[in-house]
């Protein structure tokens, strides 16, 4: 063990979490071959479904969603959790047509509803990481809070005439097929996955998800760190909000009502543990592209929603058991192991050292 | 008292043995207790008391040796098979049930009462069991609004309930007043009435040697002597517990420590500790000995800020300072490495590199936050080959090292920080020898190279060893500092025992007198 080369330069893209990914690749092999198979379904029972074209026309239709998953991954990746976003979303989206309807410039509203995210996520970040209520209750307070102060703005109308170049953003290609917020999209994924990956930022945020208390022992300032992810995800909602403002072309009270399961499944599935401290952007964008090929699939096979979202329930149930499982099995084993006299241990253990010297020096 | 006596003990057991990993919690040990005797148990840390109560309550099966009761051989399996044979426990935090009603926690371990709860039953029951101990509880209300004697006392009740004749309680007195203490003794000469054999294991030796009629003192996992109480004297009991063999234990180079860096005054925290005040100079290393529950840890958590101090001033190169945060800790140079090490150590599934880069990420950090992999990597092979860290690679996440090479990491972690004052709580428990011996080596060799070292340890040997002056804690209060020529293992304990302030508190004392005129 010790007499191991000095490690292959290679290894310096390997940081911590991509030894996660190590670990996680074979959810991530699943995801793939998942993929594959539903769109190779897809493609028998319609023509042209490999278009790429009808990928992209896949994404733009939910990409308010998928920009919130993103944010919604470092959240969950950090052991909590915003279940406000999609009211956060609506809210932004009602400021908009209200501001607009009432005279304010078309550019201000939309700075004053990514402000108003900004503030709500300001809000979430207060009660979690400085009082320290848990995530859970204070953005479902949320989920109800902000969703009931946009149906105070807009009350039982349906708000829409906007301007041209505001529902063009979603809905005009700018850059071969692709919309203006589809490469914002592209733009935030890629930053994402930096920002997650290659940055102290994201080193932390799984640190603060695995234990907050090493965390906080290893002179980790979890609170900031806590309260950014918070602020992040209101801004992040905010912005989906104004995409769906645009791409509806009117908003309502109802507006990205239950987004907030879709865009939690996604991340999930794509193998973020519910718990923190685990998953990462390849496994999370893989589970954007299996929900909605699936979804898609689904609808071509003229099966109803209800069908369409226990198909996805059922595969949500799977992706958290089957990790857990598989979890207990070893900790069992292990703990059979320990029985036998490896409590203290003497020297790594070889069957572990093994796997990983195995993963490692792939 | 009935010593030579024909009864066949309640329980007795036989060349216990038990290892785990490289220790040898406990050799060849055997014990009896006899049904209406208070049967104390003595032993520093680390001297098998905890593994022998885990045997007798069927939570660790022994290796070797054999268990009996009333003098058949029976096997313990199970915490359920200890119930049945009528064997509980008591713990100084008392596992209660905050939201249940006292009588609800009476019968809680209670299988044999029928599929629904006979509430009228159940409180009667529970009236007649409290009256046998003595006491009044409300039994209606939630344990929650307990005090901790009073939770004590509903988990004897609860042992009683079960029709207990073995009944183990482990430091019950830690956390108890002084009036409690006294009210607690009384429930403990009402069990030895009914009969009951009662384990009674404390740090205090004022209350051993008021209350039990025979003791047993364990060292390294051996039984080491059984005699009746008034054959002890708290002097050749502390004989009995230190001596421990000093093998292979790192003999430090001499060095003459520099300046002071570290002044410590009067530092208090309420409820833990208070009035500990200490200098340490530069390469010193500065030991921290005392009894579980002597509150060492918390007066390392206060330096490094996880809980920091109330009252009095620290110091560093003279100037006063204050440490809030442990963010406040690592920019003065202090660093802290935990008991803990799964729990607050270590992020087990991340890797030994991103591990150890941690505390100090901030220097790995280049243009946008982006983490430097090829810096950190070159840091994390520099500890590893400097204190040996044995792993596969280091990539492979920390779960995957044994416990030594992972507290080497922990080692890393902090020494990467650059520290001025580190301080190294329980550095080799739980770790295997030759990662033991390298700890030592570590520390002497940080110490020559200036560092101050503060080395909190319940290993005595250990803080002999490697310790150039040996602060001594008891239930949260300094009781003196020895110097290396004076830091014998004896004196060490007998002051953590409150041996050298006094010899007991009068009132103790004309109490062990009329009980033994009682007992007797």
């Amino acid at each position: 063990m010790a007499s191991e080369p000095a490690a292959p330069v290679a290894s310096r893209d390997r940081g911590a979490a991509m030894g996660l990914l190590a670990r996680l690749r074979s959810w991530e092999g699943l995801l793939l071959g998942l993929l594959v198979l539903i769109v190779l379904w897809n493609a028998t029972s319609v023509s042209g479904y490999l278009d790429p074209r009808n990928q992209i026309n896949l994404l733009t239709l939910s990409q308010e969603k998928i920009i919130v998953v993103l944010a919604m991954a470092f959240v969950i990746i950090g052991g909590e959790i915003d279940l406000s976003v999609a009211s956060v979303m609506a809210l932004a989206a009602v400021l908009i047509a209200s501001l607009y309807e009432g005279g304010t410039p078309m550019e201000l509203a939309v700075l004053i509803a990514l402000g108003a995210g900004l503030l709500a996520g300001l809000n979430n970040a207060f009660w979690v990481a400085v009082v320290g209520l848990p995530s859970l209750a204070v953005t479902l307070a949320g989920l109800i809070g902000y969703r009931g102060l946009a149906r105070l703005f807009i009350e039982d109308r349906s708000i829409g005439g906007f301007p041209g170049w505001f529902t063009a953003i979603t809905r005009d290609a700018v850059l071969g097929p692709l919309s203006l917020s589809l490469l914002l999209f592209l733009v935030l994924l890629v930053v994402a996955a930096v920002l997650l990956h290659l940055t102290g930022f994201g080193r932390t945020v799984y640190v603060v998800g695995n234990s907050r208390d090493v965390a906080r022992f290893s002179g980790v300032r979890v609170t900031r760190l806590k309260a950014a992810l918070f602020v992040m995800s209101g801004f992040i909602a905010a912005l989906g909000g104004v995409l769906i403002a645009s791409r509806l072309g009117a908003v309502r009270g109802s507006t990205a009502e239950g987004f907030e399961l879709d865009i939690i499944t996604i991340v999930l599935f794509g193998g973020v543990s519910i718990f923190g401290g685990r998953g990462t952007m390849i496994g999370v964008i893989l589970s954007i592209f299996v929900i909605l090929n699936l979804r898609n699939g689904l609808a071509l096979a003229n099966l109803t929603g209800n069908t369409q979202l226990g198909v996805i329930g059922l595969l949500l149930i799977l992706s958290v058991l089957v990790p857990n499982l598989i979890a207990t099995a070893r900790g069992r084993l292990e703990r059979r192991a320990g029985d036998r006299g490896a409590g203290t241990g003497q020297g790594p253990d070889p069957r572990r050292a093994d796997s990983i010297s195995g993963t490692a020096s792939g | 008292m009935d010593e030579g006596s024909p009864r066949t003990p309640v329980i007795e057991m036989r060349g216990v043995s038990k290892r785990f990993g490289s220790t040898q919690a406990l050799e060849g040990v055997s014990l009896e207790l006899y049904g209406g005797e208070i049967h104390a148990l003595l032993g520093e840390n680390g001297a098998g008391k905890s593994t022998l109560i885990k045997v007798m309550t069927g939570v660790v099966q022994p290796d070797a040796g054999e268990v009996r009761i009333d003098g058949a051989v029976a096997s313990i399996g199970s915490a359920l098979d200890a119930q049945r044979l009528g064997i509980a426990a008591i713990y100084q935090e008392p596992m209660i049930f905050p939201d249940l009603s006292v009588a609800e926690n009476v019968f809680i371990s209670h299988r044999d009462r029928g599929r629904f709860v006979h509430r009228r039953q159940m409180q009667a029951d529970a009236r007649k069991v409290l009256a046998r101990l003595g006491v009044r509880l409300e039994l209606d209300q939630p344990a929650r609004g307990l005090t901790l004697a009073e939770q004590q006392t509903l988990e004897i009740a609860k042992a009683l309930s079960l029709d207990v004749r073995v009944l183990i309680m482990d430091e019950p007195t830690a956390s108890l007043s002084a009036h409690e203490v006294r009210r607690l003794f009384r429930i403990v000469h009402a069990l030895r009435e009914a009969g009951v054999a009662v384990l009674f294991i404390s740090h205090r030796m004022e209350e051993v040697f008021e209350i039990a009629d025979r003791v047993t003192v364990l060292r390294d996992g051996r039984r080491i002597r059984t005699a009746p109480r008034g054959e002890v004297t708290t002097a050749s009991a502390i004989r009995d517990m230190v001596g421990r063999t000093m093998d292979d234990f790192f003999h430090r180079t001499p060095a003459s420590p520099g300046e002071v860096v570290l002044q410590v005054k009067d530092l208090a925290r309420e409820t833990a500790f208070s009035g500990i005040s200490f200098d340490l100079r530069a390469g010193e290393v500065l030991g921290f000995a005392g009894l579980v529950g002597a509150r060492r840890t918390d007066v390392g958590l206060a330096l490094f800020g996880i809980a920091p101090a109330q009252a009095g001033q620290v110091a560093l190169d003279g100037r006063p300072v204050t440490i809030r945060s442990p963010q406040d800790a690592l920019r003065l140079g202090i660093a802290y490495t935990t008991e803990d090490r799964h729990a607050l150590g270590l992020v087990l599934p991340m890797s030994v590199a991103a591990n150890i880069s941690l505390p100090s990420l901030a220097r790995y950090l280049g243009p946008l936050g982006l983490v430097r992999f090829s810096d950190e990597a070159a840091t994390a092979r520099r500890y590893r080959d400097r204190l040996r860290i044995r792993t596969s690679s280091i990539q492979a996440p920390a779960e995957a090292l044994s416990g030594g090479n992972q507290q080497k990491v922990v080692l890393s972690k902090w020494l990467n920080t650059r520290p001025r004052v580190l301080i190294l709580d329980e550095p080799t428990r739980g770790i295997d020898v030759g990662a033991k011996a390298d700890v030592h080596q570590m520390i002497d060799e940080l110490a020559r190279e200036g560092m101050a070292i503060i080395l909190i340890s319940s290993d005595l040997p250990e803080v002999v060893a490697m310790s150039d002056r040996v602060l001594v804690m008891r239930e949260g209060r300094q009781m003196g500092i020895l110097d290396r020529s004076q830091a014998t293992q004896e004196r060490i304990l007998a002051a953590a025992m409150g041996q050298d302030e006094r010899p007991g508190p009068p009132d103790a004392a004309t109490a062990a007198g009329t009980l033994g005129g009682v007992a007797s």
